[in-house]
């Protein structure tokens, strides 16, 4: 099963083409692939492992906007747009990644439109994220309710989302889920402590069992 | 009240400095065929989030407030867009529902492309798709600039302008 899944099922012909300019490389732990802001050098096809995308204030307050998983293209609005990167991206696991130069891969896409349709997919799939970024940190108001619907989130993925308990792995630690919905790590901690204490959540190791659904999204939902 | 007005892309005197005008002239006769332009009223709602996608809309004059709403009914503002944008694009290419409303602020002349005519149209013209991912990238730009301003924003006050 390949990795690069965005452009696996394209005719034999663009792939070949895309093998040619592709450059497979390995990145450790803690990898910076790009900063925000600076000029668009290409896009990084992520194949394995996960990556941290955020965005950074002038005062250094950090947002972590998502956790790209392997499938994703990183950079691929800058590339194409020209404009400065939007996001930093760092890796949180060893991680195999394909990059793309910007010129190669503005060629491809004007060669290969099917290769277009499936970066213009992936680009509305980012936009849809954005926007519940924007709805999320900009309509919930408070911290608990942020939390509630990130957790919620999460643990709908992996086909837990019909579960009476869903689980979710808490592959972050909790400055940087404060990161991810605009609040303090001790806050983050305090809800945390809170959610327990209600048995709305269990922890079991690095798993988080949702026991209340119901109560959860009614958090989420500021009810 | 909308009234239907039949414009092609081609005369209009403004189009090459717009956004979504500036194709080749087979593909805007192309285009043509496949769209159609209304006058809109101000306060017209083009389309809403949570709506299946029914197509885009090319704002030709006029701009249109994007906003998203939460369950509670609170309205944020993403974007103002302006002439020459297009509107709906993402969730009518991936076949979603929209993941905005579409308000608009002025008197407006709209062009709307349904998305299965959009869709055949765009694998029928090769220039046009590239042309559409570039637009794409830049509404992906503009919703990371509102998610900068709302998620790094101060906590205790509104930092948002008002729906």
């Amino acid at each position: 099963m390949r990795s690069d899944r965005i452009f696996c099922d394209l005719p034999t012909s663009a792939l070949q083409s895309f093998e040619a300019i592709k450059y497979a490389t390995a990145y450790p732990k803690g990898a910076v692939l790009f900063v925000e802001g600076q000029a668009p050098r290409g896009i990084f096809v992520l194949c394995k492992g996960r990556v941290k995308l955020s965005i950074c204030a002038t005062d250094g307050k950090t947002l972590i906007l998502k956790i790209a998983e392997p499938g994703e293209v990183l950079g691929l609005s800058a590339t194409v747009s020209g404009k400065p990167y939007e996001l930093t991206a760092e890796t949180i696991d060893p991680c195999q990644i394909n990059f793309v130069k910007r010129e190669d891969f503005l060629r491809f896409l004007k060669d290969n439109s099917d290769a277009c349709f499936k970066v213009a997919e992936q680009l509305s799939e980012k936009y849809n994220n954005a926007c519940h970024e924007v709805r999320s940190l900009g309509l919930s108001h408070s911290a608990s309710e942020k939390l509630a619907k990130l957790l919620l989130e999460w643990s709908s993925k992996n086909g837990e989302a019909a579960k009476q308990e869903p689980r979710l792995k808490l592959a972050l630690t909790h400055e940087e889920i404060a990161q991810m919905i605009g609040t303090s790590r001790e806050t983050v901690t305090r809800l945390f402590a809170d959610l327990k204490k209600r048995q709305i959540v269990q922890s079991k190791g690095s798993t988080l069992v949702i026991r209340n659904k119901m109560a959860l999204k009614a958090l989420a939902t500021d009810n | 009240m909308e009234s239907a007005i039949q414009q092609s892309c081609r005369d209009y005197a403004l189009c090459p400095d717009r956004i979504f005008c500036d194709l080749p002239i087979n593909v805007l006769e192309a285009l043509d065929s496949v769209k159609a332009t209304i006058v809109c009223p101000r306060n017209t709602v083009l389309f809403r989030e949570g709506q299946p996608a029914r197509g885009v809309f090319v704002l030709c004059e006029g701009r249109a407030k994007l906003s998203v709403c939460s369950e509670s009914g609170k309205r944020l503002t993403l974007h103002v867009a302006i002439p020459g944008e297009v509107l709906g694009l993402s969730a009518a290419l991936s076949g979603g529902p929209y993941e905005v409303t579409a308000e608009l602020l002025d008197d407006a002349r709209v062009a709307m492309v349904k998305r299965k005519e959009l869709l055949s149209f765009l694998r029928e013209h090769r220039e046009a798709c590239l042309h559409v991912v570039d637009l794409l990238s830049q509404d992906l730009h503009i919703a990371y600039e509102r998610v900068r301003s709302v998620g790094l924003g101060r906590t205790r006050r509104s930092r948002v302008p008002e729906a």
